[in-house]
């Protein structure tokens, strides 16, 4: 069986893009492990996106998802590990499965970035976390530490006042780059502060037990790493150019890439507004871009 | 029928998408608030050796995260 289009990616504009497609009667799949991307690590409400003066993200997240399989769109948990073109496009998922299709959108966004220091693999979900919306809650009455001071940093920080006895902050820069008013609230709550600290270890024995920074060591039962996201293209390299932040560079109209039916839209292309309405508006546009693309290059059955 | 029990928490957005994932799937779920649950969440942190949602226990299989093709294999969720 060939697809007429296969999405990749869970989170605004891969969901936009497949209600779009959705309406256009192709024969569409979207792949994804989870819905939301980075709306997921969101600690606080979402203030700026259109219809909601205020949504927390599942809340968010959950109408995005209902909204999606709402349409006749076909939807599989699975995580892209490759993508190659032969006479169709060949994506392959980490259950090593293949699907083939005539156009593609990536849609994967940005993951957490990684610290890459000793004992960040080892106590990832023991104690480590890149999601406080999921495991802060776990950390109610015990000391926890952020990785990371800026607006992500801070959110985190405040969201997991609520439970924690003791939130520390440890930025590696000079200052914090969070903005002024979250920089006063945390203040308030009594949020410690740590700046030109760099992190070199996280230690404990079954669980995290303290973070070490410069020549210096914080006691702490969770570590929280907000230090940012970054694209990753990997699994689509054989079909795409990179930027030297590992966007893939897409033509600002149509989001299509240097390969003809390939798409790249949201946080993974080279565009440089990265916000939740920005990914959904480019995901309905590269729906429609690739609709083009399938009726000028071939006579779909499911297109009348 | 299994019995499956969900430890999660309230803003967690992969617990949701694994209750959904198994609520479409015809499986019957008795999810735990482990915020609210302190004995749930002691249970949870042993059986597993971790402390992270969402987990799932299946008649006391526990299964760390949203591994579909574990909980697939598992429950006999046919793909």
């Amino acid at each position: 069986m060939v697809y007429d289009l296969i999405i990749i990616g869970g989170g605004p504009a891969g969901v936009t893009a497949g209600i779009y497609s959705a309406r256009q009667r192709i024969k569409a799949l979207l792949l994804t492990k989870s819905f939301g991307g980075q709306m997921v690590h969101k600690a606080v409400e979402i203030e700026n996106y259109p219809g909601f003066e205020k949504i927390s993200s599942i809340e968010l997240i959950d109408r995005f998802e209902k909204h999606l399989r709402s349409k006749d769109i076909e939807i599989k948990n699975e995580k892209v590990v490759g993508l190659d073109k032969k006479e169709f496009f060949e994506v392959v998922t980490d259950e090593g499965k293949t699907f083939r299709s005539r156009a593609v959108i990536v849609a994967t966004g940005a993951e957490p970035k990684r610290l890459n220091i000793k004992g960040e693999k080892e106590f990832l979900g023991k104690g480590l976390s890149y999601c406080p919306t999921c495991d802060g809650p776990l950390f109610s009455k015990k000391r926890v530490v952020i990785i990371g001071g800026g607006e992500a940093g801070f959110e985190t920080a405040l969201f997991l006042r609520k439970y924690a006895s003791a939130v520390t902050i440890l930025e590696r820069g000079e200052k914090v780059f969070a903005s002024q008013e979250i920089q006063e609230r945390a203040k308030k709550e009594g949020i410690n502060i740590i700046t030109g600290a760099t992190v070199k270890e996280i230690k404990g024995k079954d669980f995290v037990e303290e973070v070490l920074y410069n020549d210096e060591s914080i006691a702490a039962e969770g570590v929280f790493v907000q230090i940012g996201h970054a694209p990753d293209a990997s699994f689509a390299k054989n079909l795409v150019d990179v930027n030297d932040k590992g966007e893939i560079i897409v033509d600002p109209e149509t989001y299509e890439t240097r390969t003809k039916g390939l798409f790249a839209t949201g946080d993974i292309n080279n565009g440089r507004m990265k916000q939740i309405v920005i990914a959904c508006g480019e995901g309905a546009r590269a729906a429609l871009f690739a609709y083009n693309h399938l009726i000028k290059n071939y006579e779909l059955d499911s297109i009348n | 029928m299994k019995k499956v029990r969900l430890f999660s928490t309230p803003i967690c957005p992969y617990c949701l998408t694994l209750k959904r994932f198994l609520e479409e799937n015809g499986v019957e779920v008795e999810s735990i608030d482990v915020s609210q649950d302190e004995e749930a969440q002691k249970e949870m942190v042993e059986k597993t050796k971790q402390a992270t949602v969402p987990v799932l226990d299946i008649d006391g299989q526990f299964v760390v995260g949203f591994d579909r093709k574990k909980i697939c294999e598992i429950l006999g969720i046919e793909d």
